[in-house]
């Protein structure tokens, strides 16, 4: 299994939790992450059918590669425990706390996670975690967030509750949401930790939807919280890396087995030692490019 | 996936006014006050455009004003399970699992696939069930007499139980081997249904083939018969009785073994003798339908109307002579309580 | 156990099943309404009894709307309609699921 911080994280769908047809089909559409939703895409008498929908879906349903992130209820609501109970339970990748304002938050959650790992015989640290940020407080404290636990994958920014929180609301340029991109994505880098950007919900508006996307591919985002599975392709066509960064990318794969070979510890491309962060730059191009059907699983270029 | 489930709220003119010309264009131009005011809840659907795409009721445990947009026909059938799936959650959720739905004939289908059964069906509209307990619950719970005898139905509201109806019970049952007296489920009259149904017993406690039964859900007053969807208003009365005695035939007759159904003449309410009219006519073929003429008291016309008013006066003692001593002593007993009820039904 | 109240879980959209279940006397009584009733009729209500034996329910009336249900939604919501029906929602019994 890949490391989990290395994982691929373009796209992350939202999959409301008491909708069988959408949690049986989620899989199909190719989202790196499919997160399915016990929060708000479910009415409050209906929050313990979705749970057990999930978690028979999680049991039975092959969601191959995807990352299985289940979105559950907030602290303060009556649905919490248990939707942490089932889900540990069930096995899944990792739980995203919505609404997070401080590290403490996501610590009073581990201990949660660590409990039921135990009393379900799941091995403890097993069960990653995300926060969603949502609120002024939640960006001011986004480094102690993304640095809450061992088990934090990634933060993510929720922007319908945050721009609210802002007393503004969202806007086509994404004026207002600057700050908060910019902080989130600086904490999760500090981490070394997965930065999600926000849903884009107007689906007539795709010229919007891509210049967003390009955006915050710009800024240096892993991907995008989606609502429809029709936004996938489009994420995945931004992120794609273009022919230069491929060849770049595999000068310095070869560089590294080169090396690998000779038995040095020095990594060496034209003359250049290559250091860490473009070693991981280098494969993060690689594992975009094999996503994008560009090369094959050996680095090769696949013909058209 | 885009369109959302949201409460509508009527009290809203603006949102009422879109809903409302939502169910005209759908053929639904009935908003009279008796059947708008009694809506407890409605929902829709509406689109990404804030659309209103589909549209249902709650009124108690009946579900009404259900509407869909067929613009585009292979959604039709989705919104409208998506509005009736989401009806039946919110009664499950005040613990009712037991509703009704009076619709257009054409419907009829629609509401089967989602597990509703006809009870009764005439060509102005139909009524149909779902959930529990149901009809075969009701009669399975009702005292079941031996097949073959002459088996007697009366079904009356009572309220309270007088001499006129101590006569026709009288009747019935000198007539045949057993009576049913059905009364009728309704807390809205003075009397409430338990009252009146002790009432009823005690006032023919002499009578040992007499057995008397809570009508349920089956037997409640027929203008109570949801019409929402029929604009004419003889129509209406003409459905709702239509429906009141087909109700009857189709569910109540066979598996009790009833032969006969005594009825109060009615010489002086129109309705009612609409009422006894669709009754024959409905159920003449399958049993006797046999129209008492009401009892009178020097010269007088018994009815429990007059009773309820000398109570309201504070002349019930004048009256006394029209009920039996049981309802007598009971109303005696009870005065002030029910002059208080009176009172406040006044104010309401 | 008994069932404390009739309960209703899931809905009558497409590849969902709609189940109510309520009090019984004599063991588990179906009333099944779906177009592939011919085909799995059999194997919906075994699914429906195997949860309701896990919650040790003896007694049941069962209505089912299926709209094309997979086994595990009909598993999910017979065990979303046995726990509310058992009244312990908010105190699950884990060792069922």
């Amino acid at each position: 299994m890949m490391k989990q911080k290395e994982r691929l994280r373009r796209t992350m769908m939202f999959v409301p939790g008491n909708n069988p047809a959408m949690v049986k089909d989620a899989g199909i559409f190719g989202a790196d992450s499919i997160m399915f939703d016990l929060e708000d895409a479910v009415s409050m008498s209906e929050k313990d059918a979705a749970r057990y929908l999930v978690y028979e879906a999680l049991q039975t349903v092959d969601y191959g590669d995807a990352e299985l992130v289940v979105r559950i209820n907030g602290l303060d609501t009556p649905y919490y425990e248990n939707d942490i109970k089932a889900m540990v339970k069930a096995g899944i990748d990792v739980i995203r706390l919505p609404k997070v304002e401080s590290a403490e938050m996501m610590q009073q959650l581990e201990v949660l996670v660590e409990k039921a790992e135990k009393s379900f015989g799941r091995e403890v640290g097993s069960t990653n975690l995300m926060a969603a940020i949502e609120s002024a407080k939640g960006v001011v404290n986004a480094f102690e967030i993304a640095t809450s636990s061992k088990r934090m994958i990634g933060i993510a920014l929720s922007a319908e509750d945050y721009t609210t929180d802002m007393k503004t609301h969202r806007y086509s340029d994404g004026q207002e949401l600057l700050y908060a991109r910019n902080v989130i994505l600086h904490a999760a880098r500090a981490a070394g930790i997965a930065a999600f950007d926000t849903v884009f919900t107007n689906m007539d508006d795709e010229e919007g939807f891509y210049r967003e996307t390009e955006l915050i591919h710009q800024l240096g985002f892993d991907g995008k919280s989606l609502v429809n599975p029709r936004q996938i392709e489009m994420v995945n066509k931004v992120y794609e890396p273009t022919k230069k960064e491929i060849l770049n990318a595999q000068g310095v794969i070869a560089a590294i087995e080169d090396a690998k070979r000779k038995g040095s510890g020095v990594i060496s491309m034209n003359g250049q030692m290559v250091d860490r962060p473009v070693v991981l730059r280098a494969q993060r191009v690689m594992r975009l490019a094999i996503a994008a059907n560009l090369i094959d699983e050996e680095g090769n270029e696949i013909e058209e | 996936m885009d369109e959302k489930i949201q409460d509508i709220y009527l009290t809203n003119k603006k949102m009422r006014k879109k809903w409302q010309a939502f169910l005209e264009e759908r053929g639904i131009k009935n908003f009279a006050e008796n059947e708008v005011n009694l809506i407890q809840q409605t929902i829709g659907i509406f689109n990404e455009q804030d659309e209103l795409i589909a549209t249902g009721s709650l009124a108690g445990n009946v579900i009404k004003y259900v509407a869909v947009c067929d613009v585009i026909s292979e959604t039709k059938g989705a919104r409208f399970n998506k509005i009736i799936s989401e009806l039946e959650n919110r009664l499950s959720q005040v613990e009712c699992f037991h509703y009704f739905v009076y619709t257009k004939p054409m419907y009829q289908k629609s509401f089967e696939h989602v597990g509703f059964k006809l009870l009764a069906a005439t060509s102005l509209g139909i009524l149909m069930e779902k959930g529990t307990p149901n009809i075969t619950d009701y009669i399975a719970s009702i005292p079941h007499f031996p097949i073959k005898k002459r088996i007697a139905s009366i079904v009356m509201n009572a309220n309270p139980f007088t001499k006129g109806h101590r006569f026709l019970v009288e009747k019935a049952a000198s007539e045949n081997d057993y009576v049913y007296v059905f009364v009728v489920n309704q807390d809205a009259s003075l009397f409430k249904t338990n009252e009146r149904i002790e009432l009823i017993k005690r006032g023919t406690a002499d009578l040992k083939n007499v057995v008397v039964v809570n009508g349920g859900d089956y037997m409640v007053s027929y203008v109570s018969f949801a019409s929402y969807f029929i604009k004419n208003t003889d129509q209406i009365i003409k459905y709702q009785t239509m429906l009141d005695a087909k109700i009857f035939k189709n569910n109540i007759i066979k598996p009790l073994g009833i032969t006969s159904r005594y009825l109060g003449s009615e010489p002086f309410s129109h309705t009612t003798s609409l009422y006894n009219d669709a009754l024959k006519k409905e159920l003449g073929n399958d049993i006797q339908v046999i129209i008492v003429p009401r009892k009178k008291i020097s010269g007088v016309t018994v009815s429990a109307t007059k009773v309820r008013e000398a109570i309201a006066t504070g002349n019930f003692g004048e009256f006394t002579d029209y009920v039996p001593k049981t309802t007598a002593d009971y109303i005696i007993q009870n005065m002030e309580n029910i002059q208080l009820r009176i009172r406040e039904r006044a104010e309401n | 156990m008994e069932i404390k109240k009739s309960a209703i879980a899931g809905t009558l959209e497409s590849s969902d099943v709609q189940i109510m279940l309520s009090t019984g006397k004599n063991g588990f009584e179906f009333e099944l309404e779906s177009d592939v009733a011919k085909q799995f009729g059999d194997q919906i209500k075994e699914t429906i009894v195997n949860v309701l034996k896990k919650y040790k329910i003896e007694n049941a009336e069962i209505r089912v709307i299926d709209k094309g249900a997979l086994d595990m939604v009909i598993k999910a919501r017979a065990i979303t309609a046995a726990q509310r029906a058992l009244d312990i929602v908010d105190t699950p019994q884990w060792e069922v699921l």
